[in-house]
């Protein structure tokens, strides 16, 4: 095979393997995980790049986790360590040298064959439920620097020789990190996902050749490269500026952060140029973009606005330019500046802002903004559980922002973030009742919060939580109480967040958008997530799907007439049989 | 005798199993509007076969087995009762948000799924227990004659309940169902403590919304089915079969119709443990059925069919799960039917859509100028255009030249043999992916496994499966052509009770334990004793879901004993667990406590003795073919030969002949490539051993 090019259904083969042993990889690491953030949320990706470092697959992975950043981990991995074993491993989480942020521990396992040449790179990236910050949560807002932060930094430090952990990591972060059983039992759960892939792809190389791999590699880039021109000739060519408004950060940061984009679609090139080099300097909080989640949400903005069926690797990427300013809060994040809430807030807005400007191409492309993250219910929560009094500390999952409409559907009512994308899951309340000392009083839709549209965002969601017979502390940043997600082409904004303290005499507080609060026993948050923007003008949606949300109690009847310009009468909306399939 | 009958997407399969030993298979075309009247029909080609009439065959029938898709069609079709939900007030929105997940993170085309029962028809229960099944807010009834009142009104027909932690105390769900008896007279209702007793609330209320809705259709359907049967004479049992893959009377059956979702499809492992068990297969099977519009994977391992809770009706994430244990069947939407086609980057696709049955593949000759898998098998030689189905049906070879040509050769600027070699060979990919994804799931060496080759089209591509996965044995039962059929005529009367308990191996509490598992096995008896199965023929087997601390997703542990009576028992199953959970995912961790979160009881009547004559082999009958022939067939790398076409029945019981070959039964042909070695077996498989 090695001689010649290969053909369409061996490419088809090909990928098809690769992207199995991307799966199985996942399958380990979601069932063996130890914290709720992995095997209850999901929060983790694997995937594979390439000996000289190119994305190669990461079938079913988070948006936010994978699109750029493996490769600049890998390849610092390379540069750190040129010889590598069979049996090496490598834990990365710093920003600096292309991770997410630092609560993305990544697991790198170099591939080497028999011959000792290193082919592929494996990684699995797993959200941790504690990194040893200086406060118990793994997004800091507030955090000044990476000092302050406090987060454990490692730049592809090797972690496994043979096979064999290095002990003196294992015991320093076992006196660092929070709940040390649970991070290592996560540890023991990656390691095996990076193993399973390593097998996988020793496997292949030994059916196909490396070569023949190899090649393989090069060829799917370039197919990918010709899908990715075809969807990109698709759009008009064009210049189109964007922009999205993180909240300010009370006795953090005061101001708003603005993201600024500037796109040039280049459809006769199939081209696609995004700048985000006008944006503000790096701030002395957490909320600083690190390159790898700043070039990936440019990608997602623009990847949410093309045919969604072009993969996404080092080869569609090759007609994607993005370009960042070294020194700038907007992908630029430098060290000693803390990148802890690298992968939502701010990271949120350039894909927001890319997907808006998109949208205003032409009707049928782009989308509307996604509610902003991380509201309390998504919150970092730790303490001591009264029933076995052992300490714990896990972030929640326990009710999501909204997503934005697209031109062809409404937003999803499980999203959690742009980054996400809704690929996580929802925590059980039996389960996560079960696990922490805490009750979810109630969580649901709130009515009237969607954002308006010919295809509607989806409505913010309140859930009520509190402890049960102790005190927790609750960490969250949340954006989009000020600045809502926006709708585009005559749509509407969705839904702001807001998150509020319920005292033990019932009464309700709001609280600030970003903070650690500590909740005594009869306290509870009261938490509401941002809606969706809408997409298109209200008032041509489909009077069925206006009829149907009325009667499903998403929007009012008077909220039909005022915005939607649908006359609903009460019998109508009350009746009908159940959906099919 | 007795029958078995399964109804299938395009065929109504029925084997007849004499009482002297010796099996008849028939097929009859599916009847969508009116399924039973397939299964009437079936019969009668049975009975005319021997000569008999229906009444005659019938009454000389003592058992009737069925499989069938109604239950599913009737889901996925949303032909089912208008349904309604109660659950815990604060909670209403339980379905609507699912468990979260989605297919793919870039696909903005469509909407999120919607809720199985809509929002405005769930009701909330004013109550709320704690995780220890205390109460934390009272049950209030008001709040259910409330709901009462407005499902009356909105004309619901079933109703489901499920209400927060009513796995640790049933008392509020037990009390709605007081009430709803009382004052929802004759209106079926399932109660998710009772149906499906696990955590996680979404699953519950899945299953439980489900089976309430299926209540009204499944009962009418197996009543009917019941009534035309004995007004056609028959005067013996009639049994169902189930997701567990097992048969349980018609009437127990028809009150927990979700575990019918999967009726049929199930069969299959329990069909290839029994067949290839006859050659001393029986360890470690991969089975397969190959049909026209999706192909099915499930697995036999270590003698065990593994069972599965990730069961969806429709696909993950977009359709709903059943949550409730069931024969793991892994389907994908593969088959016969499944389009080729080029995409504008050059690269070959097959599937996922299908031209299905109708109009089918292009060279069935009504269709519109799709290229299908098994046109590209036509072209490759592999299926005789003159001897479809026995002869009964011709097929267009030109027009399968044609479309391949058209659509896949020449856009990939290869001639057509070449193009239909690479739709098989995706494909085969396709099919292999969803074996790698089911063994993977298990931890199961596909290379220590023997292959059974199921369905009507396995036989053109088992071979290069096999090859694939590394497979040395590669098996093609006699009655492979209705396999699920097959797996029916053998099956047992099963069930299985399961007891939500959380007990950890650091604070083993063998007295609740085995309070637990006593109270399970006199579930068990009772349905034994109910099924009039004598004590010889019942056997009991008890397993746990469990997991190290702070894991939260189970694997299923058998246990070596009915109890922990002390001593070296609970070290023995920490040491099944570490093994277990290595040979999975590759780690374990002997340091960690293992929690066990569900204990589980299987009980197993058998309907024949251990003694008992095997069910024989299949008639030849008069459209096998006869004598052998030879055809020019393209082989897996690119040769084109002319080939020995050898009838089945015509093999030598245990000799062995060199590949390549084809072999054809009445309901299909195989290929055997290069490098192998394949004979009829003693036990009537054609068995193929790969080198």
């Amino acid at each position: 095979m090695a001689n010649g090019k290969l053909d369409g259904g061996q490419l088809a083969i090909l990928n098809a393997r690769f992207e199995g042993v991307a799966r199985k990889m996942s399958n380990t690491l979601l069932r063996t995980g130890r914290s709720g953030v992995l095997n209850r949320a999901r929060d983790f990706s694997c995937c594979i790049v390439t000996g000289s470092g190119s994305l190669l697959s990461a079938a079913d992975s988070l948006p936010i986790h994978v699109l750029s950043g493996p490769e600049i981990m890998a390849r610092t991995m390379t540069e750190y360590h040129p010889e590598l074993r069979r049996g090496d491993a490598f834990l990365h989480n710093s920003p600096y040298h292309g991770c997410s942020h630092p609560a993305d521990h990544t697991l790198l396992v170099p591939v080497i064959d028999d011959a000792g040449c290193h082919r592929f790179t494996v990684l699995a990236k797993a959200h941790q439920a504690d990194i040893g910050n200086s406060a118990p949560t793994t997004y800091y807002g507030a955090a000044r620097d990476v000092y302050h932060e406090g987060a454990l930094i490692f730049p592809a430090v090797k972690l496994q020789s043979g096979g064999e952990f290095n002990q003196d990591l294992i015991r320093m972060c076992r006196l660092r990190i929070r709940v040390p059983e649970q991070w290592y039992g996560d540890l023991l759960a990656m390691v095996g996902s990076a193993r399973i892939g390593e097998q996988g792809i020793l496997a292949l190389g030994e059916e196909y050749g490396w070569e023949t791999l190899e090649q393989f590699a090069e060829e799917w880039f370039d197919y990918s490269e010709r899908r990715m021109i075809s969807a990109l000739e698709q759009l008009p060519s064009d210049r189109v500026e964007g922009r999205s408004v993180h909240d300010p950060l009370p006795g953090v940061v005061e101001h708003e952060i603005p993201v600024n984009v500037s796109i040039e679609v280049d459809a006769a090139a199939g081209r696609v140029r995004v700048d985000l080099t006008d944006n503000v300097d790096c701030l002395p909080c957490g909320l600083n973009v690190s390159e790898a989640c700043a070039r990936t949400s440019a990608m997602i903005g623009v990847f949410n606005s093309i045919d969604h069926s072009v993969p996404k690797n080092a080869g569609s990427f090759r007609r994607i330019e993005i370009r960042i300013r070294k020194g700038s809060a907007v992908g630029g994040a430098v060290h000693p500046y803390s990148c802890s809430v690298s992968t939502t807030n701010v990271s949120d807005r350039i894909a927001n802002a890319v997907q808006t400007a998109l949208a205003s191409l032409r009707d049928g492309s782009g989308m509307a903004e996604a509610g902003a993250s991380i509201p309390a219910s998504h919150g970092v929560i730790s303490g001591r559980d009264p029933r076995t009094g052992e300490a714990f500390v896990n972030q929640v999952f326990l009710g999501s922002s909204g997503g934005g409409a697209s031109p062809h559907a409404d937003g999803r009512f499980h999203y959690s973030h742009a980054g996400n994308a809704g690929m996580g899951y929802i925590d059980s309340v039996e389960l996560a009742e079960q696990y922490q000392p805490i009750r979810i009083h109630s969580r649901g839709l709130v009515p009237d919060t969607e954002g308006p549209g010919r295809k509607r965002g989806a409505p913010s969601k309140r859930v009520e939580f509190g402890p049960v017979g102790c005190a927790i502390e609750v960490a969250y940043v949340t954006d989009g109480c000020i600045n809502a997600s926006q709708g585009v082409r005559g749509g509407s904004a969705g839904g702001a967040a807001r998150q509020h303290l319920r005292k033990a005499d019932g009464s309700l507080a709001e609280l600030p958008t970003s903070g650690v609060v500590t909740l005594g026993p009869d306290e509870r948050i009261v938490a509401i997530t941002g809606g969706g923007g809408g997409y298109g003008d209200p008032r041509k949606r489909d009077a069925r799907e206006v009829r149907d949300d009325v009667r499903e109690g998403w929007i009012s009847a008077e909220r039909a007439q005022e915005i939607y310009g649908q006359r609903i009468a009460g019998d109508e909306a009350g009746e009908r049989g159940r959906d099919t399939l | 005798m007795r029958l078995a009958t399964d109804t299938g997407g395009t065929f109504t399969d029925l084997i007849v199993e004499d009482d002297e030993a010796g099996l008849s298979l028939y097929k009859a075309a599916t009847t969508t509007r009116d399924p039973i009247q397939g299964v009437l029909d079936v019969l009668a080609l049975a009975a005319r076969d021997r000569g008999c009439s229906l009444e005659a065959l019938l009454r000389d029938s003592d058992t009737f087995i069925h499989g069938t898709t109604h239950a599913l069609n009737a889901v996925i079709t949303g032909n089912t009762a208008r349904t309604a939900l109660l659950t815990t007030r604060g909670h209403r929105d339980i379905l609507v948000f699912r468990g979260g997940g989605r297919r793919g993170p870039f696909d903005h085309t469509a909407g999120y799924p919607a809720p199985y029962v809509p929002r405005h028809l769930t009701f909330e229960v004013e109550e709320r227990l704690a995780d220890d099944g205390s109460v934390v807010v009272p049950f209030s009834d008001a709040s259910v004659l409330d709901a009462i009142r407005a499902m009356g009104e909105a004309g619901v027909e079933a109703v489901a309940v499920c209400l927060l932690w009513s796995v640790v105390n049933p008392m509020h769900e037990l009390r709605v169902g007081a009430l709803l008896e009382q004052h929802l007279p004759g209106i079926p209702y399932t109660l998710s403590s009772q149906l499906n007793p696990v955590l996680r609330e979404y699953r519950r209320a899945s299953a439980a919304s489900l089976d309430a809705s299926l209540k009204p259709i499944m009962a009418r359907y197996i009543g009917e089915l019941a009534d035309r049967l004995e007004g056609s004479g028959f005067r013996g049992r009639v049994q169902i079969l189930t997701s567990l893959g097992g048969l349980k009377n018609a009437d127990e059956a028809a009150s927990a119709p979700v575990q019918l979702l999967m009726s049929g499809p199930s069969m299959a492992p329990v069909a290839g443990r029994y067949y290839a068990g006859r050659d001393g297969e029986q360890e470690n099977l991969i089975v397969t059925d190959s049909g026209g519009t999706t192909y099915d994977v499930s697995l036999v391992h270590r003698g065990e069919i593994p069972k599965t809770r990730e069961t969806w009706i429709g696909r993950e994430f977009d359709g709903h799960i059943t949550g409730l244990p069931s024969i793991d069947v892994k389907s994908i939407g593969a088959g016969g039917g499944s389009v080729a086609w080029v995409d504008e980057g050059g690269v070959l696709h097959v599937g996922p859509q299908s031209q299905g049955a109708d109009p089918g593949p292009a060279c069935y000759g009504r269709a519109g100028g799709e290229a299908t898998f098994t046109d590209a098998a036509v072209v490759l030689g592999y299926i005789d255009p003159d001897f479809f189905l026995g002869g009964r049906f011709a097929l267009d070879s030109a027009a399968a030249t044609r479309v391949v040509e058209d659509r896949v050769a020449r856009p990939l600027g290869i001639d057509v043999a070449a193009a239909a070699a690479s739709i098989v060979s995706v494909a085969t990919e396709n099919m292999v992916q969803a074996i790698l994804d089911i063994t993977v799931e298990r931890g199961v060496d596909p290379a220590s496994s023997t292959l059974v080759g199921g369905g009507g089209a396995a036989g053109l591509n088992a071979f290069g499966i096999a090859r694939r996965l590394g497979c040395r044995r590669l098996v093609f039962p006699e009655v492979g052509a209705a396999l699920s059929t097959g797996g029916a005529i053998v099956s047992d009367l099963t069930a299985q009770f399961s007891r939500a308990l959380t007990i950890s191996t650091r604070d083993f509490d063998r007295e609740l334990v085995n309070g637990a598992l006593r109270d399970l096995e006199k579930s068990c008896l009772e349905f034994a004793a109910n099924s009039k199965s004598s004590s010889q023929r019942t056997s009991i087997s008890y397993s746990v879901e469990a997991r190290y601390k702070n894991q939260v997703w189970e694997i299923e542990i058998p246990l070596r004993g009915g109890d922990f009576p002390g001593a070296s028992d609970l070290a023995e199953f920490a040491s099944d667990f570490h093994a277990n959970h290595e040979r999975i995912f590759a780690i374990s961790d002997p340091d960690s406590p293992i929690e066990i979160q569900t204990w589980l009881a299987s009980v197993r009547c058998r309907l024949r003795d251990e003694g008992d004559p095997d069910v024989g082999c299949l008639r030849a009958d008069g459209q096998s073919p006869q004598t052998a022939t030879t055809r020019r067939i393209c082989l897996l790398d690119g040769s084109v030969e002319q080939l020995p076409v050898l009838p089945f029945h015509g093999l030598e019981a245990g000799v062995y002949t060199e590949g390549p070959a084809m072999v054809e039964t009445p309901f299909t042909s195989i290929v055997i490539d290069r490098d192998a070695v394949f004979s009829r077996s003693a036990g009537d498989n054609l068995v193929v051993e790969l080198r």
